[in-house]
């Protein structure tokens, strides 16, 4: 049996062939190659045509365009962990994703479109309310990467369309934190993860706070936020997180375990801004 | 099949393959460069690890499609430069070998750590190796002896 799998040069070739077929598209691997393992010297045995699309340098690199970052999709983890560009706040939680040999080939793009409920960049993205590019032959769209994720593994991407860059736009915050829970320090699936985003000069102007790897998609509630942001009822604020939560017990954690701890770093950390 | 071309420690290669085989499977059995070891065959472990393009990647989970026209150095292409010397002997200095199956993958780890930081602390070495998985030694003499080969005067 001979599988089509393509490898084209350009975008547009890629473009072309995604409006007569479906396929997967396979970026740098880390994802799809695990999960389609087999015996040692075995090929990965893909039942349906791939679409392989690493080697198109268009949908590659970092921009700074003023009033916002400009991604391309097949960006690796490790140049967003290492840009001299970005801020402290988007390299750092690149930085703590899966190890160096595998942020050297996992692709920014593909941590969103994979939408596994673990993926550390989506409650980063969520929060920064960045939005992602999806074009096919037609033309373009854009939509916020809030929008773009349903759940766990599923997104509202076409089968014709193909993400080819993020686009988050840039803050001065004057600060933020990130705290990643798992097994061990590196190379973890998250039980939890918080990211919390805020400009505090004379007082408290702007604050994001998102939770991942608890529900099947991170959890922001942004119209909470902007009340706590006014009142500063932070019980308020918990009370309308924890009622968002949805955890179920797995094998990484207990549903118990991730809602506590979450509820009980981001009560801390509040605490603090809020003084 | 598809006929793919792209370099080995310096050396052209092209040869016939499935564009999703693993370039593991590709240096070990195509070309009988087994000095890079299979582990976990699921990025965990780091046995794998060689430098495509100069960076470190674990050839497990990368697909032939994936090393079109691009540079791979492995463990025995590594092991006629200066700075693996260096490696080697600070790693034969402490004791830093066991069973040896996760060295060569630990040696493309310090090799790519001490690129990027020539002069790390314990917390960078930990970090820059925590993609590698040992059994035997229980990490610590595999520290020291990136700290070893950090403190030696770079030969040229």
């Amino acid at each position: 049996m001979t599988l089509e799998h393509i490898r084209p040069e350009s975008l547009h070739d890629l473009l072309k062939a995604m409006d007569t077929a479906d396929y997967t598209l396979f970026a740098g691997g880390t994802d799809l190659m695990i999960r389609k393992r087999q015996w040692q010297g075995a090929s990965r045995r893909f039942e349906e045509p791939i679409a392989f699309i690493n080697q198109l340098k268009e949908l590659r690199g970092i921009e700074d365009l003023g009033d916002h970052y400009r991604i391309g999709a097949l960006t690796t983890q490790e140049e967003m962990a290492t840009s001299g560009i970005l801020p402290d706040y988007l390299r750092d939680p690149y930085h703590q994703m899966a190890t160096l040999a595998i942020r050297n080939i996992a692709t920014v793009g593909g941590n969103i479109i994979n939408a596994a409920s673990v993926g550390d960049s989506l409650p980063l993205l969520m929060a920064l309310d960045a939005e992602v590019v999806l074009e096919s032959l037609a033309g373009e769209r854009t939509l916020p990467v809030t929008e773009l994720i349903i759940d766990k593994y599923r997104t509202r991407r076409k089968s014709n369309e193909i993400l080819t860059r993020v686009m988050i736009p840039k803050e001065d915050f004057t600060g933020y934190y990130y705290k990643k829970l798992g097994q061990r320090k590196a190379s973890i699936l998250s039980k939890l993860s918080i990211i919390l985003l805020y400009r505090k000069k004379e007082t408290l102007e702007d604050l994001r706070i998102a939770v991942g790897a608890v529900n099947d998609k991170p959890v922001r509630l942004p119209a909470a936020e902007k009340t706590l942001l006014a009142t500063g009822d932070l019980a308020g604020y918990l009370k309308s997180l924890s009622e968002a939560f949805e955890s179920a017990d797995d094998k990484r954690s207990t549903k118990e375990y991730r809602e506590t701890v979450s509820l009980a770093l981001i009560k801390q950390e509040l605490e603090k801004l809020f003084s | 099949m598809t006929m793919v071309s792209f370099i080995v420690n310096s050396k052209p290669v092209t040869l016939e393959t499935d564009l999703s085989r693993r370039l593991l499977d590709v240096l070990r059995d195509d070309l009988g460069l087994t000095g890079t070891k299979e582990g976990c065959g699921e990025g965990e472990c780091g046995a794998c690890q060689v430098y495509l393009d100069g960076d470190l990647v674990n050839s497990c989970m990368v697909p032939m499609a994936n090393v079109i026209g691009k540079s791979v150095l492995t463990i025995e292409g590594f092991s006629e430069t200066e700075a693996y010397r260096q490696i080697e002997a600070a790693y034969i200095e402490e004791g830093a070998v066991q069973c040896g199956y996760c060295i060569p993958g630990m040696v493309m780890a310090t090799g790519a750590l001490l690129r990027s930081n020539p002069h790390p602390d314990l917390e960078a070495i930990k970090d820059g190796l925590s993609g590698n998985i040992c059994r035997c030694t229980g990490y610590q003499t595999i520290f020291k002896a990136v700290e070893r080969a950090s403190k030696e005067e770079v030969k040229k």
